[in-house]
Formats: structure tokens, sequence, C-alpha cells
């Protein structure tokens, strides 16, 4: 019953998925309740997650290799709250879709269930199996549209996720084959103890983890994909790709990089690495977003520039003073921010883009006069992507460069400063078209109660945030620091 | 009258007060966003309510400041902690802080007030207004920051609301081209700015203005870090002050509405640089370079300034080169130790400016056009705009016992302590002050009307009520802020004649060198009697025209022709800089990242953008592929380049 208990978030959210597909078969005249269903289980899932909070007894479970702590518990909340959004965002997209209704937000809930897994795992092979949990929804859903371009999103996601997948196993077997164990710990202390006389396989293990998950992160050079599944994919799927399976790869990037392959001559390794990466990631990402002309290719390199951002809070862990998760603290806080800024920055796109029908950014003109609404959240979202205050990005990114310059990370935060400059020419070129540009259709756009209420709560998120950053960035500190006996 | 009687104490006044005027106009701000669609009309008196509250809580703060002997009250909170990086949310309330806000908030009111006329009927009444609450917000949270942080936040969205205001009418190319030049030049400023304030917070760890001042005067850190941190400020300082080099955004800035010329570019916002290195004085003091580049660049920007204004035929632009002029002035001071003239300076400028503009706007109300060789005679038809002209002038001129001859003849005397030539330039600016100005007066309400600018109905932008023909009187909202800042103009002057409102912002600053203000005749007499000079001469081109404006120009005229062009540094910075240099490079730049960053990189991912047969195709013909071998090609140079940096 424990391992039920500590799986229970999980389990309410995969609940929900079956409710879902048997209240599709059996009552199919009552298909508008499917999105309240999953938004029920998603509510459950929280409310088990409080009240482990509550219990403030955090255990592991499935013989150790399943883990309840500050740090998944932060993460099935942002989980939780990313997919509620989502749902949110896909009902006007799947009402009109029409067909597998149950199917869509059943697989939603699917993928969630894996990225909660995801973050709790402490054992290489629950931590496979779930990757694999959350990828083939997704590899579905981003061929849910019925276009040729939506098919090709899905076909690239898969085919390419494979072999990320195969890389990753790869890495994971080598890992296996040195330390004769999957659990993280284990594989930690033998490594500790044992020294760098493995250090050759290791590295190659390593890079082979970094390739495997990096595709999931969108870190050069394992990020070709991108653009074209955002644009191909169906916007509430890109919505989701470009936050909840980001924020899971980063989870399980960090704990699998502190907890097994802290060992110092390691860690110099691969801060190196991520530092590189970083600097590379950013300025492939926003030199190619400043041509795009279609936004949501323009998102995907954003996406791909944030994800360089993320990477300086993994490299920073030399950090004076013993703080060395002062970086992976300020992933978490990054993540969450990110994750309101993006989707809000999407559920607009979706509203916007359904209704004129074209996701060229020149299409946006005018919009202000259109829908006021949608026009100042999606300025205000990407005000936070740029990071300036008063939003959640600005503290994100001022967090995350701090602890660059405490670890002698200082080119790297200059680099990053002067990408933000080269990210502000084209999230303020869309803000320009908004207010400023001419449209010949001036027809309102009316937005619907669920992208109104998605969007309202993606830029509140932002904003109070923005406003009053301490609890977030305690709870991120708190989920940190369980790291920090390593 | 003020009188300190005590020695400071900490002022009592509530924090929540502090915090309310600075709420009050963003939440009329906030309601004009979310109602205004429905009820343009009451945007308007939404923001009279909320910036009169700010401005009737400025006062409260005022006398509770003076009843304190301008001691100082700092009410602070941690914001947010990163490691060894806090940054505190807080407000901070001295004598300084308290002057500045009811300068801010009274003459912000009253361009409300007379908004109310001059944007009558505007297609964007709303949005006007809205800009405006934002705007004074800003300004009220940069005074009261306690921290460079948050004052850097808030000097940030100063320059957002004054790029929106001056590009308000962005339909029209010169506004919106204007409103772009003021953003990326002030800009430039604020880069150092960021520099000063990355640069002291890294060897000292603080953000606090007072530990700032302490650490600085007290030669806690390095004395190249305090010069370049204050060369910093006063970079940013320069930008928003439109100081020489970067002044050339403040002219063109007049685009915008005149009441927002009125408020941001003469009264408060282009005073906010001069507030800033005001606030920091104590670190300009330390470091004595830096002092001095503020003296001698506040000192060229006067004369320059004043030189072009002397040629202008626009009436705005010619207030606003006096405004530079005027800036100048204020950054001499502060270079030549004169914290108290400067800021005096500040505050009875900020009234008559503020007339001053005010009264350009209610002349180009009645003639529809800003050229002065348009008007002519207006004295007759708008007597209210005319004697209050005369009085801003008057005050501007330095006659007494105007505001402005007190202020200028504190920062003459600070001057001529500091080096005679800066004494000359003040002294010579003086003499075209007074002449520039009754120059605009004599152009513009005397001789007689040339019939201003005809409406053109046919422009859907123009929104000209009455006859342009047959000027009248502008309407009492408009005319009753004028004859309210009249007062202000004559009487602002006399607070600091026994030296009290020197004592009372002299104890903002943690410790001093500066004396009490004093009287010196001799300064006094001369500066008036060059003013009056300066009266004569324009009385004599301009009225009685015993040598005529074309003669002069005519004998000086390579002279005439280098103010005219403005000392070619428009030229300099559009046609070298921005054309040339940014342009091109740009364009270049943008050319290379086309050709080999994206067509090298994303040649096969065309797909997407291709023919649909294509696009069906795309996973068997080489696309899928190379992202494959990316791939690979990624985790081989991974590992290379690890056993490289650190080999086995």
């Amino acid at each position: 019953m424990n391992g039920i208990d500590v799986a229970g978030p999980q389990i309410a959210v995969l609940g929900a998925a079956g409710v879902i597909l048997l209240v599709d078969a059996l009552v199919p005249q009552q298909r508008r309740l499917l999105p309240f269903i999953a938004l029920i289980g998603l509510a459950v899932s929280a409310l088990w997650t409080i009240s482990w909070v509550a219990r403030d007894d955090y255990q592991t479970a499935f013989g150790g290799t399943l883990s309840l702590d500050h740090f998944s518990v932060f993460f099935y909340f942002l989980f939780a709250g990313i997919t509620a959004m989502v749902v949110l965002a896909s009902i006007d997209w799947v009402n009109r879709e029409g067909r597998g209704q149950g199917e869509y937000y059943a697989l939603v809930l699917t993928a969630c269930s894996g990225l909660m897994f995801l973050s709790a795992g402490r054992d290489l092979i629950t931590i496979f199996i779930a990757l694999e949990l959350s990828s083939i929804p997704q590899y579905v859903l981003a061929g849910w549209g019925k276009d040729v371009r939506s098919s090709e999103a899905g076909l690239k996601y898969l085919l390419l996720g494979a072999i990320a997948s195969s890389l990753l196993l790869y890495g994971m077997a080598l890992l296996y084959g040195v330390t004769g164990t999957t659990m993280l710990a284990e594989i930690g202390e033998t490594i500790a103890w044992s020294g760098d006389a493995n250090r050759s396989v290791l590295v190659v293990a390593m890079t082979l983890l970094i390739a495997g998950f990096g595709f999931k992160m969108a870190v050069v050079p394992f990020q070709m994909w991108v653009p074209d599944v955002y644009q191909g994919a169906p916007t509430p799927v890109a919505a989701y790709l470009s936050v909840g399976s980001k924020a899971a790869a980063f989870a399980v990037v960090t704990r699998i990089f502190f907890e097994a392959l802290g060992a110092r001559f390691l860690s110099d390794d691969w801060s190196n690495v991520f530092a590189v990466l970083a600097a590379v990631t950013m300025t492939v990402g926003n030199v190619m977003a400043i041509v795009q002309t279609d936004i949501k290719r323009m998102l995907g390199y954003s996406s791909i520039a944030q994800a360089g951002n993320f990477l300086v809070g993994l490299a920073a862990i030399s950090v004076a003073g013993g703080e060395f998760t002062l970086g992976a603290s300020g992933v978490l806080f990054f993540l969450a921010a990110y994750a309101f800024t993006n989707l809000g920055v999407f559920v607009a796109v979706i509203a916007i883009s359904q209704k004129i029908g074209s996701d060229q950014i020149r299409d946006y003109a005018g919009m202000w006069k259109r829908s006021p609404f949608l026009s100042l959240g999606l300025a205000f979202c990407l005000v936070s992507l740029t990071g300036i205050p008063p939003t959640a990005g600005f503290w994100a990114k001022l967090y995350i460069f701090n602890a660059g310059i405490r670890a002698d990370l200082t080119w790297l935060v200059v680099v990053g400063v002067l990408n933000s400059l080269v990210s502000a020419y084209y999230y303020w070129g869309v803000i320009r078209q908004l207010f400023t540009g001419a449209s010949e259709d001036s027809t309102a756009i009316r937005t619907s109660p669920s992208i109104g209420l998605s969007l309202g709560v993606a830029a509140a998120g932002v904003f109070v945030f923005g406003i009053l950053p301490m609890p977030l960035i305690s709870a991120a500190r708190d989920a940190a620091a369980i790291f920090a006996q390593h | 009258m003020l009188l300190l009687e005590s020695a400071p104490h900490v002022p009592t006044i509530a924090e929540g007060i502090l915090w309310a005027i600075l709420a009050s106009p963003i939440v009329a701000w906030a309601l004009i966003v979310l109602y205004v669609r429905k009820l343009p009309k009451i945007a308007g008196w939404l923001t009279v309510a909320g910036v009169g509250t700010a401005c009737a809580l400025s006062f409260v703060t005022l006398f509770n400041v003076i009843d304190a002997s301008g001691g100082i009250a700092i009410h602070t909170h941690e914001w947010f902690t990163a490691g060894n990086l806090t940054v505190h949310f807080g407000v901070r309330v001295d004598g300084l802080t308290a002057v500045m806000l009811v300068v801010v908030t009274s003459v912000s009111l009253l361009v409300q007030v007379y908004s109310h006329g001059y944007m009558a009927g505007d297609p964007g009444y709303g949005r006007y207004f809205a800009h405006m609450c934002l705007f004074t917000t800003s300004m009220l949270g940069l005074v009261l920051a306690d921290n460079l942080f948050m004052m850097f936040m808030f000097w940030e969205l100063v320059g957002l609301s004054s790029y929106l205001l001056i590009g308000f009418w962005f339909h029209k190319p010169s506004a919106a081209a204007a409103a772009k030049k003021a953003f990326i030049v002030t800009r430039v400023g604020d880069l150092g700015l960021l520099a000063g304030m990355l640069l002291i917070w890294s060897k000292t760890g603080t953000f606090q203005v007072d530990e700032i001042q302490k650490i600085a005067s007290e030669g806690l850190v390095a004395h190249w870090v305090v010069t370049w941190f204050a060369l910093g400020i006063f970079a940013g300082a320069a930008g928003k002050s439109a100081q020489f080099p970067l002044h050339v955004w403040l002219p063109d800035a007049m685009e915008g509405p005149t009441p927002v010329s009125a408020l941001i570019h003469a009264a408060t916002m282009v005073a906010a640089g001069v507030y800033l290195v005001a606030r920091f004085f104590p670190v300009f003091e330390a470091s004595g370079d830096a002092r001095l580049v503020v003296a001698w660049i506040g000192g060229i920007t006067a004369l320059i300034a004043a030189t072009i204004a002397l040629v202008q035929t626009d009436f705005k632009r010619v207030l606003a080169y006096s405004t530079i002029s005027q800036l100048g002035y204020m950054m001499l001071a502060l270079g030549a130790f004169g914290y108290v003239a400067a800021i005096f300076h500040l505050f009875t400028h900020a009234f008559f400016k503020a007339l001053l503009f005010l009264g350009s706007g209610s002349v180009n109300h009645a003639t529809n056009t800003f050229d002065m060789r348009k008007m002519g005679g207006l004295r007759k038809q708008m007597p209210v705009t005319y004697w209050t002209f005369v009085i801003g002038s008057l005050s501007l001129a330095g006659i007494f016992p105007l505001a402005g001859f007190w202020s200028k003849d504190e920062i003459l005397l600070a001057a001529w302590r500091e080096s005679r030539g800066l004494w000359i330039i003040g002294f010579s600016v003086a003499f075209m002050t007074a002449a520039y100005m009754f120059r605009a007066i004599f152009l513009t309400f005397h001789g007689t009307y040339k019939g201003g600018e005809p409406v053109d109905h046919h422009d859907p932008d123009n929104h000209f009520h009455g006859d342009p023909a047959h000027p009248h009187e502008s309407p009492w909202v408009m005319a009753g802020p004028l004859a309210v800042l009249a007062v202000p103009a004559i009487a602002a002057g006399w607070f600091n004649i026994n030296g009290a409102f020197g004592d009372f912002i002299l104890h903002a600053l943690p410790e001093t060198t500066e004396k009490g203000s004093e009287f010196a005749w001799g300064i006094a007499i001369s500066s008036t009697l060059v003013a009056l000079a300066g009266i004569f001469v324009a009385y004599a081109v301009y009225i009685r025209e015993w040598v005529t404006s074309k003669t002069i120009r005519e004998g000086f005229a390579p002279l005439a022709m280098v103010f005219e062009r403005k000392y070619f540094l428009d030229n300099l910075y559009e046609d070298f800089f921005v054309r040339t240099v940014l342009q091109r490079g740009w364009n270049r730049l943008l050319e290379l990242n086309d050709k080999y960053v994206v067509d090298g990189i994303v040649n096969g991912s065309a797909s997407l953008a291709g023919s649909v047969s294509r696009r069906a195709g795309v996973v068997q013909n080489g696309q899928f592929q190379t992202y494959g071998l990316g791939f690979a090609a990624g985790v081989i140079v991974v590992v290379v380049a690890v056993f490289a940096a650190h080999p086995l």
C-alpha cells in the first residue's frame, strides 16, 4: 500500500485517463465533460501531493526506485499545473477537430504521469520506462492534426526520439557496466569509491546521457527537430512539449548528474560541457529566431535559446561557499517561471491563430485593436521571456546569471546577457506588430472562457512571481537542497 | 516659510502613505486600461483623481519631513535573495525626496487638468492618460526608491513611458522617428548606468543608496571604483537629462503632445538625471574627477544649447533648447559643489518651464502651428497666455524678484567659486537666455498676426477646432493651470532667501562640504544686468528693428550656420553612425546570418515551406538523416572535446 500512496499523484492522473476513455466510449453524448474529468484528475493529483507535503514524511517506494522528496514534489505541482493549462488551452481546438476527443485527453494525462515518474525516479530503469511513458503519447499527440505537416512532425519526432532513446539506453548500459547497479545513489557511491579509474567509459556514458536527454531539453546539436515539430504539431501539443517535456528532462538530468555523476572528477567535466553547450545553444537559438516569420517556428527557436539559459544553472556548480546547488535551484525556479510564461505565449498564439487562420507574425499586426486582452497577455509574457521586470522571467534570469557569476562563469554570463539583447529584438518585433501594426481586418476577436482562464492564470503567475518571487524561490531552493548532502 | 528649528530626526510619516503615493497613479492606470474602451471620457478624471491623491499625500509627506527638520526615513524589505545577491524593495524619504515628490505631483496634476482641454477630441484620449499615469508612477518610484536596483527599474519605466508619449501620434513618421531616437539615445546612457550599477555591486555587494554613499565618502572602496561608478551614473543622467553629447533626442521629442513636453521633457523626467547625480552627490564629491566632468559637461551643454536656441524658428524648439541649456546649468552647479543651487534651480525651473510649455501649447491651440514666423500680435487675443508667458520668461531670464533669479544666482555663485571659466560660461548663457526668450515673445505676441497655419480638413489626423485666422484665448481648463503655475514661477524662489530650503535638502546627504547659501551682491547685480541687456537686444532687433535680424545673421554667417545646423551633431549621429555604421553593418550581419547560418544549418528543413510532395517525401530525402547525423556528430564532438580539455 505504501507504494500506491507514494505513487498516488501519478495514479490519480492515470486513473483520470482511464475514466476519460470509459466515458468517451460508454456515454459519448457527454463528451464535453472530458476536459473537466482531466482537470479533476489533476486536482486530485495535486491534493494528493499536498497531503504528502502536509505529512512531511517523505519516503521512497518500490525498492527505492521511486522517491518522494522535495524535488519530486516541486515537479509534481509543476506538471499538474502545466497539464491543466494545456487541457484548458486544448478545449477549443479539440472540439473543432472533433475526432478522438477521449483519446486526446487520455494521452495528455498519460504523458503527464510519465513526466511525474521521471522527476521522481532514482533508478535508471525506472527513469527509462518513465521517459518512454511520457514520450510515446507525445509522439502520437504531435501527429494528431489532420494535415500532412502534423503527420510529418509526429513521424519526425518519433524517429528522432527513437535515436535519442537508444543513445540514452546505451549510456545507461555503460553506467551499469562500470558500477554494477542501476540505482542512482549506489552509482554515485561506487564512482566515488573507485575514483577515476573508469573515467574514459564514464565520460562516454555521460555524453550519451547528455545527448539522450539533450533531445528533450532541446540543446544544440540535439535540437534540430524542435522548429519543425513545433510548427507542424497542433499548437497545444507544441505548448506541452515546450514546457512539460523540457522541464522533465531538466529535472531528470539534474537528479542523475548530481546524484550519480556528482564525483568531482566527473562534475568538472560535465559542468564545462554544459557551459559550452549553454553558450552554443542560446546563441544558435537566438540567431535563428531573428529571421523567422512564422511565430510557432520562432517560438521553437526561442525555446532552444531558453534551454541554453537553463544550462547555465547546471554548469554553475562550483559556487564558492559550498552552495553548489545554487545553480540547480536557479534551474528549477527558471523552469517554473518559464512554464507560466511560455504557456501564456502559446495560449495567446492558439487563440489568435485559430481566429486569423495564420501563424505568420506579420498577420498579428494591429491585434491590439481586435483583442486587447490577448495582445496584452501575449506582450506581457514576451516581456517576461526577454527578462525584463516586473516579470518572473526577469528574476529567473537574474538568479541564474548570478549563480553563473558566483561559479566563475563570467564569460558565459556575458554571452547570456548579449543573447538576451538579441532575443529582445525578435520578441519586441512581435510586440510592435501587436500594438502599432495596421490590420485590414478589424473585427474583434472573442476569447472563449477556457482560453481566457488559462491566459489569465499564466499572465497572473508571471506577474505575481514577478512582484513576489521569494515563495517560488524558496520552494526551488528546498527542492534543490536534497542534493546538498552529496 | 520654511524654518527648521531643531536638529533633523527621523520623519514619523507612515510607510503606507509613501506606498500610497506610488500606488494611486498606477491604480488610475489600471482602471483606464481595463475600462477605457467602455468609458473613454472618464480617463481624464481618473488621472486627475489618481495624481491628485498622490499630490495631496506628497504635501503631507513634505510637511512631515519639515517637521522632522529634513531627517531621513528608510523603510526597506528584502525582495529577492540568491546566494549573496540581495535586492531590497523599499522607500526612502528625506528633504530631497519630499521636494521632488511635490514638484512631480503638482506639475503633473496641473498638466493633467490642462490636457483635458488640449487633448479633447483626440482619438487616443484614453491611451494618452494611461501613459501619463504610467509616467507619473514611474517618476514617483524613481524618487522614492531607496536602492539603485529599484531606481534603475523605474528609470527604465520612465524611459518607456517617455518613448510611448513622444510617439503618441505614431502614425506621423516624424513622431515615430523621434520616439525611436529618444529611446535609443537614452539607452546609450543607460548602458553606462547599468555598468556603474554592476560595478558598485560587484565591489561592495549592495545596492542601497545610503550604504553606497557611506562607502564612497569614507573611502572604503578603491578610488577608481568610485570614479567609474560616478561616471556610469552620470552617463545615465546625461542621457535622460539631455547633456552633451546625448542631448540630441530632446528637441525631436517635441513631436509629442505639448502637455507631455511640459511635464516630461521640461519639468520632471529630464530633471531625473539631475536628481540622480544629486542623490549620489557624496560619490561625486569623493571622486573629484567625476565631479569636474559633470561641471564641464554641464557648462558645455548650457552654452551649446543656448546658442542653438537663438536661431530656432519653432516656438517649442526654442523652449526645448532652453530646457537643455538650463539642465546644463544644473549639472554645472552640481559639479561645482552647488548641490543646493542645482536642486533649487530644478525646483524653480520645473514651474516656470512647465508654464512656458503650456503657454506654447495654448498658442498652438489658437494658431494650429508652432512656427513663430506665422504668428505675431497675439497679446491682444490671448491676454492670459501672454502675461503668464512673460512672467515665465522673466523668471527664466533671472529678473529680480522672480523665482529664476534666486536659483540662477546661486548657480553663478557656485560657478564663480569653482572656476572663472565656468562662471564666464554661465554668465554668457544668462545673456543668451534672456535674448532668445524675448525674441520668442516679440515674434509671437507682438507685431502683427500672420495668420497661423490653415486647417487641413483633408488630414484625418487633424482634430483642430476653431479658426486659426481668428485666434482666441484658450478655454479655462487650459488657461487656469497657466495662471496657477504663474504663482510659483514668481514666488518659488523666496523659499531659500534665508537658506531654509538649502538646509532642508542638505540633510538628505550623510555629510556635506557645502556651506549654506549666501547672497553675493556682485553676482546678483551683474547677472541681472546681463539679463536686462539680453532683453534689450531682443527689443532692439525685433521691436525697434534698429538692426534687423537679417543683418546680424549675415554678419555672423558662419557662426549662424553652425548654430542652425546644431553643431552638425545630428549629421554625425544619423548620417554617419546610424546610416553608415549601424544600418549597413546590421543589414550585412542579417545577410550573413541568412546566407551562412540559416541556410547552412536548416537547408533541409525548408521542407515545411515547400511543396506538399516535398513535405510528404521529406523523411526519405535526406533531412531526417541530417538530423541523425547531427546527433552522432554532437556525441563525438563532446567526447573528443572533454578528453582534449582534460586528458586521461
